[in-house]
C-alpha cells in the first residue's frame, strides 16, 4: 500500500520559487501523469518525490510516512530516467540485478527476479549485452526492467519516452500501460506530451509555472478544462479560442460576428463582460460532416471561407477564417474543398467553453 | 634534374624529415652505437673501439644498478599511489564545491607551475635538520625535541623525496580525475541512489568505473615522469646519503658526466628505458580495458 501525498510542497532555488506549495493525493495503485510545458516544475516535483532534490517547504508522504529527509534508498521507489541512466560498465543482467545485489540478496534470488523481469519485457536474449550494444528502445526497456526488479511501492517515470522515435514511443507506451496493469503499483509519470498523459493515466495533473492548474481524469480535463491554459494544453489540434463580449444574450466578436450564449452559461456571465470563447476542432465542422449527432437545436451555422485543408485520410483538418483568425475544424467523411471556397460551418454551441478573461478560470457549470 | 621527380607530398615533408633526422634519429643511433663502445668523454678516440655487449653485461651484473632500478620502482609505486589517492580526494572535494570552483582548480595547479629544481631547493630547505621549517614546526608543537635528520638518514631521505614529488605532482591526478568527474553523466549516479546505494557504494560501483580511464591516463603520464626522476633528487640529496637515494637517472647522470663513462651510461639508459616502456604498455592496456568497460566513445 503506497499512496503518495504532497502537502504544500515548495521548491526554491535561492530567491526563485519553482514549485509553489502544491497539494496532491495520489491513491494507492493509481497511475498519475504530471504534465505541463517545460519549466512548469513537474520534473522538479518528481525528483523531490524520489529524494534527488531537497524539499524547501511542505511535506511528502509515501505510504503514510513522511519522507522529506529520507535519502532515495530509504523510500522504496524506482525511477526510470529520460536518458535511461543505465550503468555502462555492467551487462543488462547486472544492471537489472544491481539494486538486489546492493540489498544483499542471494545470487539465486537475483537471477530468478532478473529473469522474470526479462521475460515480461522480452529482454531474455539481451541479458549478457552491455548498454552500448543496445538500441534506444531496448535501453529503455532495460531501464524499466531495472525498476520492476526492485518491486518498489512507487514507480517514478521522468519523460521516459522523449528520447525514442515516434513509432517506438507508441510501442513502449503500450508496454508501460501493460506494466501498470500487471504490477498493481503506484506510478507517477512526468511528460510534456499530453497524448502520453491522456492514454496512460488514471488521473492527469496539469501544471504551469509551479502551480497545479487542474487534477482530473483524462475525460474531465478534456471535457471540462478548469482554466483557459488547460483548455489550450490538452487536445490536439488545440482548442480554438478568441475574445468576445457578452451583449444582450449573445457573444459579440471583434469583427461583429454574433453567436447565441448557450443556456448553461446564462447567469454565469453578465452583460458587457469580456470572456474567452473556446470551441474544440471536433465541435466545428462543415455541415453534414460532424463528429457529434448531438443536440440539433444547439448547432449554429455560419458561412466561412476555407484557408487551407490538411487531409489525414479518414478525416481532414479544415482551416477557416473566423473573426480574422485561422480556426481549425475537423471534417469527417471528407469531401474535397478548395481554398477560398465559402462553406457552411456548423458550430456545436452545446460544447462551448467560456473563460474569464482576467483569471482564465472556466465560467458556467 | 632529379629533384623534379620528387612528388609534391615528399617535397613538402622533406624539411620535417631532415630536421627530425638531425635532432632525433641521428643522436639516437649515435647513442645506441656508443653503448657498444667504452666511450669516455675524456678519451674521444675510445668512441671507435667496438666492444660488443660488454657494457650491457657489466650493467646487468652491476649490483648498484639493480638497487637503483629497484629503488626507482619503489619510489614510483609509492609516489603514484599516494598521488592517486590524494588527487582523487582533492578532485572529489573540488567537485563538491558549489562556489569558487574555478579558483580552487587554479590554486590546485599551483605546485605544477614551479620548476622541479625550485621544488627541490624548497624542500631541501624545509627538511634541513638545523634550520628547516619541518623540524622547527615539530619542535615548536612539542612533537619531538630532537632534530630529525630528514635528508641525512637514508630511509627518511627517500621519504622526503617522495613527499616533494607528491606535493609537486598530485595536481596531475586531481586535474585529470576532476575532468572525468565533470564529464561524467549525472543520471547513473542518481539511478544508483534510487537503486539503494549508500554514498560509498555509489562511488565504488558507479563513479569509480567512470573515473578509472582518467586515473590510468594520469598514471601513464606520471609513471614516465617519475621513472626519469632526476632534478628533485639531484638537488635534495644528490643520490646520498651513501647512495641511499640513488635512482636510475641520477646513477646514469653520474656515470656519464662525473665518471665520464658515456658508453656505459648509454647502455644503462637503454636498459632503463625498458622500465618506462613496460609501465606505459601496462597502463595503456589497463586504460583500454577501462574504456571498453564504460563503453566510452572517445
Amino acid at each position: 500500500m503506497a499512496p503518495v501525498t504532497l502537502r504544500k510542497l515548495v521548491k526554491r532555488y535561492g530567491a526563485l520559487d519553482v514549485v509553489h506549495g502544491i497539494d496532491l493525493e495520489v491513491k494507492d495503485r493509481e497511475f498519475i501523469a504530471l504534465v505541463g510545458p517545460s519549466g512548469c516544475g513537474k520534473s522538479t516535483t518528481l525528483r523531490m518525490i524520489a529524494g534527488l532534490e531537497d524539499v524547501s517547504g511542505g511535506a511528502i508522504e509515501i505510504g503514510g510516512r513522511k519522507v522529506n529527509d529520507l535519502p532515495p534508498r530509504a523510500r522504496n521507489i524506482s525511477m526510470v530516467f529520460q536518458s535511461y541512466a543505465l550503468y555502462p560498465h555492467m551487462t543488462v543482467a547486472e544492471n537489472m540485478g544491481f539494486s538486489l545485489k546492493i540489498a544483499g540478496r542471494s545470487a539465486d534470488e537475483i537471477k530468478t527476479r532478473v529473469e522474470d523481469a526479462a521475460t515480461i519485457l522480452d529482454l531474455g536474449h539481451l541479458l549478457e549485452r552491455r548498454p552500448s550494444q543496445l538500441s534506444g528502445g531496448q535501453r529503455q526497456r532495460v531501464a524499466m526492467g531495472r525498476a520492476i526488479v526492485r518491486q518498489p511501492d512507487v514507480f517514478l517515470f521522468d519523460e521516459p519516452l522523449s528520447n525514442l522515435d515516434a513509432k517506438l514511443r507508441t510501442q513502449v507506451r503500450t508496454e508501460i500501460k501493460k506494466l501498470h496493469a500487471r504490477m498493481q503499483a503506484t506510478m507517477i509519470y512526468v511528460t510534456h506530451d499530453q497524448v502520453e498523459a491522456m492514454t496512460l493515466s488514471d488521473r492527469i495533473v496539469i501544471m504551469r509555472d509551479g502551480h497545479i492548474e487542474q487534477v482530473g481524469t483524462p475525460e474531465e480535463v478534456f471535457q471540462r478544462p478548469a482554466t483557459k491554459f488547460v483548455a489550450g494544453f490538452i487536445g490536439s489540434p488545440p482548442m480554438n479560442m478568441d475574445e468576445a463580449i457578452v451583449d444582450q444574450g449573445q457573444l459579440v466578436f471583434a469583427t461583429g460576428i454574433r453567436l447565441p450564449i448557450p443556456p448553461r452559461f446564462v447567469g454565469a456571465v453578465r452583460a458587457g463582460q469580456k470572456v474567452t470563447f473556446g470551441l474544440r476542432p471536433d465541435d466545428i465542422y462543415p455541415s453534414g460532416h460532424g463528429l457529434h449527432a448531438g443536440d440539433a437545436a444547439a448547432v449554429h451555422e455560419i458561412n466561412l471561407p476555407v484557408t487551407i485543408t490538411e487531409p489525414l485520410g479518414n478525416e481532414t483538418l479544415v482551416f477557416i477564417q473566423f473573426n480574422g483568425r485561422d480556426w481549425v475544424s475537423r471534417m469527417l467523411n471528407p469531401r474535397p474543398l478548395r481554398s477560398g471556397e465559402s462553406v457552411p460551418m456548423s458550430f456545436d454551441l452545446s460544447r462551448v467553453h467560456l473563460f474569464d478573461i482576467e483569471t482564465g478560470k472556466a465560467l458556467g457549470a | 634534374m632529379k629533384l623534379k621527380k620528387l612528388s609534391a607530398p615528399v617535397l613538402l615533408l622533406l624539411p620535417a624529415f631532415v630536421v627530425l633526422t638531425a635532432v632525433i634519429v641521428l643522436p639516437l643511433v649515435f647513442s645506441f652505437y656508443s653503448s657498444f663502445t667504452p666511450f669516455r668523454l675524456t678519451k674521444p678516440e675510445s668512441l671507435w673501439i667496438f666492444v660488443g655487449l660488454r657494457n650491457y653485461v657489466a650493467v646487468l651484473s652491476n649490483w648498484d644498478f639493480w638497487i637503483a632500478f629497484g629503488r626507482t620502482v619503489v619510489l614510483l609505486t609509492i609516489a603514484l599511489n599516494t598521488e592517486m589517492l590524494l588527487g582523487l580526494g582533492l578532485a572529489l572535494l573540488v567537485n563538491k564545491a558549489t562556489q569558487g570552483q574555478r579558483l580552487l582548480r587554479t590554486v590546485m595547479m599551483f605546485p605544477m607551475m614551479f620548476s622541479p629544481v625550485l621544488v627541490g631547493f624548497q624542500f631541501k630547505f624545509m627538511f634541513n635538520d638545523n634550520i628547516g621549517f619541518v623540524n622547527n614546526a615539530l619542535q615548536s608543537l612539542g612533537v619531538t625535541d630532537r632534530a630529525i635528520p630528514w635528508l641525512i638518514d637514508g630511509n627518511l631521505a627517500l621519504v622526503s623525496i617522495i613527499i616533494a614529488e607528491v606535493w609537486s605532482s598530485t595536481a596531475v591526478f586531481a586535474i585529470l580525475i576532476l575532468a572525468g568527474l565533470l564529464a561524467m553523466p549525472k543520471d547513473p549516479v542518481e539511478a544508483a541512489h534510487v537503486d539503494g546505494c549508500t554514498p560509498w557504494q555509489t562511488f565504488r560501483y558507479v563513479t569509480w568505473p567512470y573515473l578509472m580511464p582518467f586515473a590510468f591516463i594520469a598514471m601513464t603520464i606520471r609513471s614516465l615522469d617519475v621513472a626519469r626522476a632526476y632534478d628533485i633528487v639531484k638537488i635534495m640529496t644528490d643520490g646520498g646519503p651513501a647512495k641511499r637515494t640513488e635512482l636510475l637517472w641520477t646513477l646514469i647522470g653520474r656515470t656519464a658526466y662525473a665518471d665520464a663513462r658515456m658508453g656505459m651510461a648509454n647502455a644503462m639508459a637503454y636498459v632503463a628505458i625498458l622500465l618506462s616502456i613496460v609501465f606505459t604498455v601496462y597502463f595503456f592496456r589497463k586504460l583500454a580495458a577501462a574504456r571498453q568497460q564504460i563503453g566510452a566513445e572517445w
